[in-house]
């Protein structure tokens, strides 16, 4: 698909026919984002707890999607470059998924490498696998990471996250 | 009827494909590897959202950064949020979704081949990125002031603190680092964006665009709407928690 696909009378001459919307249309884009813009300030005046940070991320993609899909003409684009944006967002989802299941985890019991520390402060936990040696043992772990879990020298010590 | 007529009849038909199409003597804008218009303008698109994505992930790494601080220490994050200013924050956005809104405008513009509305639009987003510097200025100082400043150089001056709001935390500092990581990488982008805006008015001051060829204009567009997509997530997760 085209830029010009929309324009059927000249999608083969080989010009540019991107598609034009009216300034009404684009005013009424900005005046929704000043909307959402009043919610989500007006939002954070209320204490809903957990769901603070849910609302928040739910108004700012809303706004988010009106730029890209109308300033920025992705509804009309190439679809390729819908795409391209469509995987970014995919891909950062991955990023902070598979980064967050680890720094929030980092204090439990981890039967594979029989530690449980706190995770931020590296100290064992009450109730806690004994966490033996210390970390001159295996200087390699935990450098520059306060937060590192350090493994038991039995096993294997854990993969460096960078 | 003659013949030159008839030429001249065909020479309307295909005034496109004579002029955009074989490429030899095609529009002075229009590159000589690329056989029509639309080929260079799906290329140029292109390229910029690859870059457009790329910078996405690049933010992406300070917000996982915000994310994994923000739960290791959720009760700092909402203390030293109450230490930024929220009215500032929310001018700011809207000073930022108003130029979003002037640089579509002026691609609009662009596109229906009105150069002295394109100038005036461009202009115009331009003030309002220094307008939100500025006021970004502002915020700064208070916060230098307050000594409301990045990991161990964090000192805070109680004068200078918003009054009635929770007391800071030792580790308020990195709230710090992170708050001045992604607004100041977002500032160099505020900054970066006035001068490809400025780069982009000077060459419709010179005439260079067209109904056929405005693909500057919607490529800086583009990165200005990044800019204002980043702020977008950035006002409410720093300002409003």
């Amino acid at each position: 698909m085209s830029t010009a696909s929309h324009d059927h009378d000249h999608a083969d001459d080989g010009a540019v026919h991107a598609h034009i919307s009216s300034v009404p249309f684009y005013v009424a884009v900005f005046l929704g984002l000043l909307f959402l813009t009043g919610m989500t300030v007006g939002q954070s005046y209320v204490d809903l707890g957990k769901m603070n940070i849910v609302l928040v991320i739910v108004i700012a993609t809303l706004k988010a999607s009106l730029v890209v899909t109308f300033f920025m003409h992705l509804k009309w684009d190439n679809k390729f470059n819908a795409l391209i944006f469509i995987s970014t967002i995919f891909f950062i989802g991955i990023f902070f998924a598979y980064t967050m299941n680890d720094t929030e985890h980092r204090g439990d019991h981890d039967p594979d490498q029989n530690v449980k520390v706190w995770a931020k402060t590296g100290e064992e936990a009450p109730g806690g696998m004994v966490k033996a040696e210390s970390h001159e043992a295996t200087p390699a772990a935990g450098h520059g990471q306060e937060n590192q879990p350090t493994g038991a020298p039995a096993a294997p010590a854990p993969a460096q996250h960078h | 009827m003659s013949t030159e007529a008839v030429a001249h009849g065909e020479g309307d038909d295909h005034a496109h494909d004579a002029a955009h199409g074989a490429g030899h003597h095609g529009p002075k804008w229009l590159a000589h590897h690329y056989d029509t218009p639309i080929q260079q303008f799906d290329a140029a698109k292109l390229g910029m959202w690859v870059f457009l994505a790329q910078e996405l992930l690049f933010f992406s790494g300070l917000f996982v950064a915000y994310g994994v601080y923000r739960n290791w220490f959720p009760e700092m994050f909402k203390a030293a949020a109450h230490q930024l200013n929220k009215e500032m924050g929310a001018t700011n956005t809207v000073v930022l979704l108003f130029s979003s809104l002037t640089a579509a405008l002026a691609v609009r513009s662009a596109q229906v081949g009105n150069k002295k509305l394109t100038g005036r639009l461009i202009l115009t987003t331009i003030a309002c990125a220094f307008g939100f510097l500025i006021i970004k200025f502002f915020e700064y100082k208070h916060k230098f002031e307050g000594g409301l400043l990045p990991g161990r150089f964090f000192h805070p001056h109680v004068e200078h603190l918003v009054q009635g709001a929770p007391p800071l935390p030792a580790n308020t500092g990195s709230f710090f680092s992170i708050y001045f990581m992604m607004t100041g990488v977002h500032g160099v982008h505020v900054l970066v964006g006035i001068g490809v805006l400025i780069w982009v008015w000077i060459r419709n001051n010179r005439g260079d665009f067209s109904k056929e060829y405005f693909t500057p204009v919607d490529i800086v567009a583009l990165y200005w709407h990044l800019v204002d997509l980043v702020w977008i997530y950035l006002f409410p997760l720093l300002y409003l928690i």
